[in-house]
């Protein structure tokens, strides 16, 4: 497989990096290899945050973003400060409610249920885990089962099973969608 | 041989592998973006029946390792440029009383506090020239999560094999990133010590020998050792006779030379047939590599090296690959270091030009390879 590159946008808080490190994981028990990086600021309790995840055969590749071939916007200041690296023929996945203005452009983008589907599963902060989960359907690039494997490794005991259910709703969201 | 594959951030390899290599103490200030590394060897060392200390400053941070050192340990400390800057001091007197000790930088912007949590490379000719008078200095440059493993065991390897302060250096993306890597087994990256001093008659603690290291005395077994910064005799003790102090400057700086083959290190990569020849190093190499596997493609004959020990500066490997190029670019997050050093070698023989980029933003392939086209046209 070629390179890819994929991007969690949002606010601090969102869990972005926790996101990237979950699909780091669920990457790497597939036998590919990443690199993972994110915004170095203090965003903690909010601010435009990102994380991203380079995939690429040689492990000395450029391992920063030169054009986004996924982006996972979970709110507008996500969406926003990150249109211009989103290359023609992207994947866009978003918050159908948060996301009002979606990045514009020849994208494959779709509007999805994330909060609410993770209000379901039992907390809001469970979106970043419900658009892992639509993103491995519909991109068929990750197995839900590497995901929900690499969930139990990531996230701590409290929120295993949250997550998981998070996860599998997200990944049922996504094979409706695709 | 076997190898696992372990996810981890640049500065918990760093830590990893200082342990692993044998670092049993840590004196260290945290400051971003070096922090981790305090944080992680203060988990990690304990385990060992290691010691790691907060200090209250980068000062005191050099001093205690330089003490731990000369008390038999091998010894580590990391900051960041402004700590590197008050660290210099004792870095000289690392060297001068040739005391085995590993410096680690995580460059961020500057001058002064900069910024604090952006890359840079603006201290790579501060590595070579921070302290003052001629003095002999190792330091490495890694790319990637994998190298700061192999060269912060390969800093502790040469650090007490020459007696040398060895500085790691690289930058803040590096530093922040997460990749997977290959953990050498442990009996692979332990670092044999510096040599010992035997008991005897006649002992001198700063003998020429002929390896030009002389051997370390091990405390509290019975030879008597002066440690001084001044410039001292075989004998330990200050001298200003023209000809001891020349003979005393010159081993220090040719027990360097004299051990070149082991300690230059630099990746050539598709330079053979290279019409432009990119040099590079920390993230800036890794945009390169990218650049020229794109300009490949184009039918751009463009290659890179990149050097892993940075000073002493590869020279003979840099002949080589550059020996067929027309032209040569060097592309880094300064105003201009690195390529000082690059037309030094180059001496006019073919043109160089620079890439510099000191906003706080690594600089991107695209970047480099627009460049490297640019150039391409006036040939």
């Amino acid at each position: 497989m070629s390179r890819l590159e994929i991007r969690l946008a949002g606010s601090g808080g969102q869990g972005l990096i926790t996101g990237a490190r979950i699909l780091f994981e669920a990457f790497s028990m597939e036998g590919r290899r990443a690199a993972q990086s994110q915004s170095y600021e203090p965003t903690s309790r909010g601010g435009f945050c990102y994380s991203d995840l380079i995939l690429a055969d040689d492990a000395t590749d450029y391992p920063l973003v030169t054009g986004l071939d996924v982006l996972i916007a979970l709110d507008q200041t996500g969406a926003d400060r990150s249109a211009a690296m989103v290359k023609p023929g992207a994947t866009v996945l978003y918050d159908e409610r948060l996301v009002t203005a979606p990045p514009a452009g020849e994208f494959n983008a779709h509007a999805l249920p994330l909060n609410a589907h993770a209000v379901s599963a039992g907390s809001a902060r469970g979106a970043n885990i419900v658009a892992l989960g639509a993103y491995a359907a519909m991109s068929g690039t990750c197995r839900l089962e590497s995901l929900e494997e690499a969930i139990r490794r990531e996230t701590p005991e409290r929120f295993v099973a949250m997550n998981l259910e998070a996860a599998r709703a997200g990944f049922r969201l996504g094979k409706e969608r695709s | 041989m076997t190898t696992e594959l372990q996810p981890l951030h640049g500065n918990q390899a760093c830590a990893l592998a200082a342990v692993a290599a044998g670092c049993r103490f840590f004196a260290g200030y945290p400051i971003t973006p070096s922090s981790e590394i305090a944080e992680h060897m203060s988990h990690e060392l304990p385990r060992v029946g290691g010691v790691f200390v907060q200090m209250e400053d980068e000062i005191g941070s050099l001093a205690a390792c330089i003490g731990a050192s000369f008390g038999g340990a091998k010894a580590m400390t990391a900051t960041s440029g402004p700590g590197f800057s008050l660290m210099q001091e004792n870095l000289g007197y690392a060297a001068m009383t040739e005391t085995p000790c590993v410096i680690v930088n995580v460059m961020r912007g500057g001058p002064s506090t900069g910024m604090p949590t952006r890359p840079a490379q603006g201290d790579l000719m501060q590595a070579r020239w921070g302290t003052h008078g001629d003095h002999p200095i190792i330091v490495l440059t890694p790319a990637s999560v994998q190298e700061i493993y192999t060269e912060t065991t390969r800093a502790f390897a040469l650090s007490e094999r020459f007696r040398v302060p060895v500085v790691v250096l690289y930058d803040q993306v590096v530093a922040q990133l997460l990749e997977s890597i290959e953990v050498p087994p442990a009996e692979q990256s332990v670092a044999a010590d510096r040599p010992w001093a035997a008991a005897g008659n006649g002992f001198q603690p700063y003998a020429e020998t002929e390896s030009l290291v002389p051997p370390m005395v091990r405390p509290g077994e019975g030879l008597r050792v002066h440690t001084t910064g001044l410039t001292h005799a075989p004998t330990g003790f200050p001298t200003q006779a023209p000809p001891v102090a020349d003979r005393a400057l010159k081993r220090l700086l040719e027990k360097i030379e004299k051990h070149r083959d082991v300690i230059d290190k630099s990746d050539a990569y598709r330079c053979e047939d290279a019409e432009i020849v990119i040099v590079a190093c920390g993230i800036t190499a890794r945009a390169a590599r990218r650049a020229v596997a794109t300009l490949r493609e184009e039918g751009v004959k463009a290659g890179l090296f990149r050097p892993l020990t940075m000073w002493p500066f590869p020279e003979r490997a840099f002949r080589a690959a550059t020996a067929n190029a027309r032209r040569v670019l060097v592309p880094e997050l300064n105003a201009g270091q690195l390529i000082l050093e690059v037309e030094r070698l180059t001496a006019g023989r073919r043109p160089v030009a620079g890439l510099n980029r000191v906003d706080g933003e690594p600089l991107a392939p695209r970047q480099i390879s627009d460049r490297v086209k640019e150039l391409a046209r006036h040939d």
